[in-house]
């Protein structure tokens, strides 16, 4: 269980984290989701104890980081898989973490076969891919066997074996009542892995909840009907609320009215379906809508492609 | 990449550990810097070179007393010269080596990242510095002792033959060996202090450079009375004040032996407090 009250993080006179709340609760995988510069890795970083937080409090099951006797078994933390020496093996490098917390040589190579590394544990960790370095990075927050897991874009530089690996074992691991608490970038994979959503903009928290309830909240339904008499159809269900989109000939796009209204709308009045089905929004769409006003760092669109 | 595998036996794990709370985690933190330490090859070779640089230096300065045995000036130094300090004359050499591997010992995690993983595993962080204070000293001993040893084998036939052998019954010879390894302690701390307040690799051993090699040498050109009596109070000319017995190797007017001590252990001591206040206070 993590629970920030307040937390805040000023850098001069730019809030990185700006008065933030929330609780991250066990049994259950919760996606952090943000665009670039809202203050998820700092949050994070708060989180672990290596920033102080400005004002603000954040605990890990009830304590502060900095309070457990022994973190590595509370918390594990992948927040830059980078961040080893290059001339050190992983092997040494996974022994350096375990000796601190008096964690046996035995947990290192379990740690090393749980994520495939058992081929280059002996290697110079700077000769490694981008994904080895990332399995490393999990292999280090798994070492103490923690109850609280917090990754930091798990997933980056993974082959897709590996991406379906991350998803299952944080699965397994929430389903186990740990907490699992990792921001990612991969719209499509957090649909998938995550259970709750955090999503944070410019330092504030923009919303909060289960993954279905935020697309929904934010993007809405949209039932997708097509009939040979679509536009009979249109009039009949043009009511108060309810948004009408013409797609191409025969197809409707509505909004604020379910499935069952439009399915009964027309056996009542005879008319003919080739095709109702409900249109649920991706979390991409949803994210993208929500953060719209809160990107920090915005590309300009290509010409080619603004055309 | 050998298979992927779920963790079947978490749970077992859970139940375990519980029982294995209560203990203190510094020596297993001591443990881990010596991990850290003797896993780079780059430590193996400092401490080569260091032991190297040493003895060849005093190889070389006592064959050069050999050679030019019969000059007035040499004649004069070999009437009051001890040979320990013959032995141990090449610790300027040892100190560069130990000051670099000193500040890096720190630096380098930071520089890496690393310092990111260390100070998760111990958030409380002064027990890191502390251990690796520990780990960095008995290093420097052993590199002192070693080189001292070497020094002493590879001088043996040319110090009999000036008949300057050390007797291991003189208590000079004991201050001389003793202090070089208290002098090379000291500037391994010193460096890893300044490592730790500067957080930069090129900073922290250019500072402890300038301020263990250069700076007396520098200071040397100003010509007023407080100046010069600063540069005695300086990690090298402070530590000829125990070091240099017989005053034919230099001499330090300023401070008595056991001032000179004094200053040589504050040089190592102000910085590591300082680095140890300002740790927990500052963003990883």
């Amino acid at each position: 269980m993590i629970e920030a009250h307040d937390l805040t993080k000023r850098y001069g006179d730019k809030s990185a984290v700006d008065h933030i709340s929330f609780t991250i609760a066990p049994g259950t995988v919760t996606g952090f989701l943000g665009p670039n510069g809202a203050g998820k890795s700092t949050t994070m970083r708060m989180i672990v104890g290596l920033d102080r937080p400005t004002a603000g409090s954040v605990t890990v099951n009830g304590k502060p980081y900095a309070q457990h006797s022994w973190p590595l078994r509370e918390v594990g933390a992948l927040l830059d898989a980078k961040a080893v020496h290059p001339g050190r093996s992983a092997r040494s490098h996974l022994r350096t973490m375990a000796a601190t917390h008096g964690i046996s040589i035995k947990r290192v190579d379990e740690v090393i076969e749980m994520t495939g590394l058992a081929g280059v544990a002996g290697k110079r960790v700077g000769g490694f891919s981008l994904g080895m370095g990332q399995r490393l990075g999990i292999a280090s927050a798994m070492l103490g066997d923690p109850g609280t897991l917090i990754l930091d874009e798990p997933v980056n530089g993974l082959d897709p074996d590996g991406v379906t690996w991350v998803r299952h074992l944080v699965r397994s691991l929430a389903a186990e009542g740990r907490t699992v608490f990792l921001s990612s970038h991969l719209m499509s994979e957090m649909a998938q892995t995550a259970d709750q959503l955090l999503v944070i903009g410019r330092g504030r928290i923009l919303t909060a909840g289960p993954v279905q309830q935020v697309i929904d909240s934010v993007t809405g339904t949209t039932v997708r009907v097509r009939s040979p008499h679509a536009t009979e159809l249109a009039d009949l269900v043009r009511a108060e609320g309810v948004t009408i989109t013409s797609g191409e000939a025969g197809s409707l796009e509505l909004q604020g009215i379910t499935v069952e209204q439009v399915g009964g709308t027309a056996a009542a009045h005879g008319i003919v379906l080739h095709e109702l089905c409900l249109q649920r929004a991706s979390l991409e769409d949803a994210y993208m809508n929500l953060t719209r006003d809160a990107v920090e760092y915005r590309s300009e669109p290509s010409p080619a492609l603004a055309s | 990449m050998s298979t992927l595998t779920l963790p079947s036996t978490a749970v077992a794990h859970h139940a375990e550990r519980s029982h294995e709370r209560a203990r203190w985690s510094f020596p297993g933190i001591i443990w881990a810097e010596c991990i850290k330490l003797l896993s780079l090859r780059s430590t193996w070779w400092f401490m080569a070179l260091a032991v190297v640089l040493m003895t060849l230096f005093a190889l070389g300065s006592a064959m050069s007393l050999d050679l030019t045995a019969a000059t007035a000036e040499s004649a004069g130094m070999l009437a009051v010269i001890h040979g320990a300090e013959l032995i141990s004359s090449g610790y300027p050499m040892g100190m560069i080596m130990i000051a670099v591997l000193g500040s890096l010992l720190i630096t380098g995690e930071y520089s890496t990242g690393m310092i990111r993983s260390t100070f998760a595993a111990v958030p409380t962080r002064v027990p890191v510095l502390a251990a690796k204070a520990i780990v960095l000293v008995v290093l420097t001993v052993a590199v002192s002792a070693v080189s001292l040893a070497a020094s002493s084998a590879v001088t043996f036939s040319v110090l009999s033959d000036l008949d300057l052998l050390p007797a291991l019954t003189d208590a000079q010879t004991w201050q001389v060996f003793g202090g070089t390894t208290f002098f090379l302690v000291a500037a391994a701390l010193f460096a890893l202090g300044v490592g730790t307040l500067l957080r930069s690799t090129a900073g922290a051993v250019t500072v402890s450079l300038t301020v263990l090699l250069l700076l007396p040498g520098l200071l040397q050109l100003i010509r007023l009375d407080w100046v010069q009596s600063l540069i005695d109070h300086l990690p090298m000319p402070a530590a000829t004040a125990f070091l240099a017995t017989s005053g034919a190797l230099g001499s330090n007017d300023t401070l008595e032996p056991w001032q000179g001590v004094l200053v040589v252990a504050g040089y190592a001591v102000v910085p590591l407090v300082a680095a140890a206040l300002t740790l927990r206070r500052r963003d990883a």
